[in-house]
């Protein structure tokens, strides 16, 4: 095992560069080093015009997903030695999203899908504080909580091809989070989340590549709530016709 | 956003791709290469009975025409993620029109039987 | 100081690059000879209303090599596209009690028995010319 590892680096300075270029940074290699910290060791040491994202350091917050040999990872969940025996690895921003600068990938298409699919609480009626709080058994919680662990990283929306295509679809982590409010019993917002799923751009985009669950750091598999979200919003077309055969209106 | 009618054509795929999964192995086996090599009349008489219970026609109209549709909905999606310089609705009619036109000349052929 | 993301909009050779897409392009192109198969038994229910000697001759037709090497390809098509299908399943059925694994496991069962009941079907009404009978 050799003592560095090169990085190559696609950096992207707007109003410098037409396109982003890979530039190659040397980087002691030591086995505990994860690719954010050699990011910080070339940013401190070697060249500190690189921009990237970066917060919690433990998988926790989401911000340092880039493009590593290809494959959206996390930066600081990804060690050198991995990559040791190559002696190399590339970095670049994000698929499939605008690159904003170097390593910082413009996300803001994803925000947006966030916040359409209502990703919180939603109550028919506020209930005053002194009737107690919204209790839920085990069971209840079971149903939605792998899904409630998407730290929205946006690593799933790298790896979406359909995404990639056209970004108007809602894409993955919303589509799961979509799911994930409609299975909490305390929560009475399904009907318009609903509206969002059966829409071309909701869940009827996905074809169920499947690479999205592969590259999810914490084993959400958005696949399957997406995929879940096509048999719901295959039952509530059904019922949907069912309504219109007796007069009432389209939902 | 509007709803979708993709339900429908996911149905069918899903029916399709089920039916594929299950028993689709074993009939290709059978009609391409038992079938062929039957002695003929007996296979002809074989087919004749089978199509003469309404159950067996059920039986191989589901299985012509539920692959059809599965296909034909992998082909239209297959064909738009490879970019192909074709209309999406064109690409939409001729696939799904054409497992359309094939299951009705199908079921009316299993019905004058 | 001014915007001006980098945008680079997919390129139709987008699924080369990365294994887990060729995989899922694979999967999907199980369709092409699965669709011409289904065109073959339409053939085959059409030849069959023109009668007996018709349905003979589409017979003798798939005898030849290069419909049985289609077959060969359908076959394999076929086995590919149920390993693929059957692997996705438990992430559509969800059901309470039972693990994925075990309905991933019972579709699996389920389906080595009903492709084995059509061959056994077959085996018994089309009897093989110049067999015993
Ligand atoms: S579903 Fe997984 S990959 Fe997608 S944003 Fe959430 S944590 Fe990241
Ligand atoms: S730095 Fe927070 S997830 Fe990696």
């Amino acid at each position: 095992m050799s003592d560095s590892i090169a990085i190559y680096v696609a950096r992207y300075r707007p109003g410098q560069d037409e396109a982003p270029t890979e530039q190659r940074y040397d980087v002691p290699l030591s086995t505990d080093l994860s690719v954010l910290e050699a990011l910080n060791y070339i940013k401190d040491e070697l060249d500190p015009t690189l921009a990237y994202r970066w917060s919690c350091r433990m998988a926790i917050c989401g911000s340092c997903g880039v493009m590593i040999d290809g494959e959206p990872r996390l930066g600081c969940k990804t060690f050198l030695r991995e990559f040791a025996d190559r002696g190399e690895l590339h970095l670049r921003a994000l698929d499939n999203f605008p690159v904003e600068r170097d390593l910082i990938a413009d996300v803001e298409r994803f925000m947006d899908h966030l916040e359409t699919v209502k990703p919180w609480t939603v109550h028919n009626s506020e209930r005053p504080v002194s009737e107690g709080e919204y209790r839920q058994t085990p069971a209840e919680l079971e149903r939605y909580q792998q899904f409630s662990q998407c730290i929205n990283c946006g690593l799933c929306y790298a790896a979406c091809p359909q995404f990639g295509r056209d970004d108007s679809f809602l894409g993955p982590a919303a589509l799961t989070l979509a799911l994930r409010y409609n299975l909490d019993s305390r929560d009475d917002g399904s009907a318009g989340r609903m509206a969002a799923l059966n829409a071309d751009e909701g869940v009827w985009r996905c074809t169920f590549v499947g690479y999205c669950s592969e590259v999810c750091p914490k084993d959400v598999d958005p696949a399957q709530a997406v995929n879940r979200g096509k048999v719901a919003s295959t039952i509530n077309y059904g019922l949907n016709l069912l309504r219109l055969a007796r007069g009432e209106h389209d939902t | 956003m509007k709803r979708s009618n993709e339900p429908v054509a996911w149905g069918l795929f899903g029916a399709g791709g089920m039916l594929l999964a299950l028993v689709g192995p074993g009939l290709v086996v059978a009609t391409g290469f038992l079938l062929p090599f039957a002695e003929p009349a007996a296979a002809f008489h074989a087919v004749d009975a089978l199509i003469a219970h309404p159950l067996g026609k059920l039986l191989l109209l589901a299985a012509i025409a539920l692959p059809l549709y599965h296909t034909v909905h992998r082909l239209h999606h297959g064909l738009q993620e490879l970019h192909a310089p074709l209309p999406h609705g064109l690409v939409a009619l001729l696939c799904y029109g054409s497992a359309t036109v094939l299951t009705i000349a199908s079921a009316s052929w299993l019905l004058v039987r | 100081m001014t915007r001006k993301p980098y945008r680079a909009p997919q390129r139709w050779s987008w699924w080369l690059k990365n294994p887990a897409y060729r995989r899922y392009l694979l999967r999907e192109a199980t369709a092409l000879p699965l669709f011409i198969y289904a065109l073959v038994l339409v053939t085959g229910l059409y030849r069959y209303t023109q009668g007996q000697l018709a349905f003979t001759r589409w017979l003798e037709a798939l005898q030849a090599p290069g419909w049985l090497v289609f077959h060969a390809v359908a076959v394999a098509a076929c086995v590919l596209h149920a390993a693929t299908w059957i692997e996705l399943v438990p992430k559509l059925l969800v059901v309470p009690g039972i693990s994925g694994r075990s309905i991933k496991r019972g579709h699996q069962v389920a389906a080595l028995i009903g492709s084995a009941l059509v061959l056994g079907a077959a085996l018994v009404s089309w009897p093989l010319a110049g067999g015993a009978s």
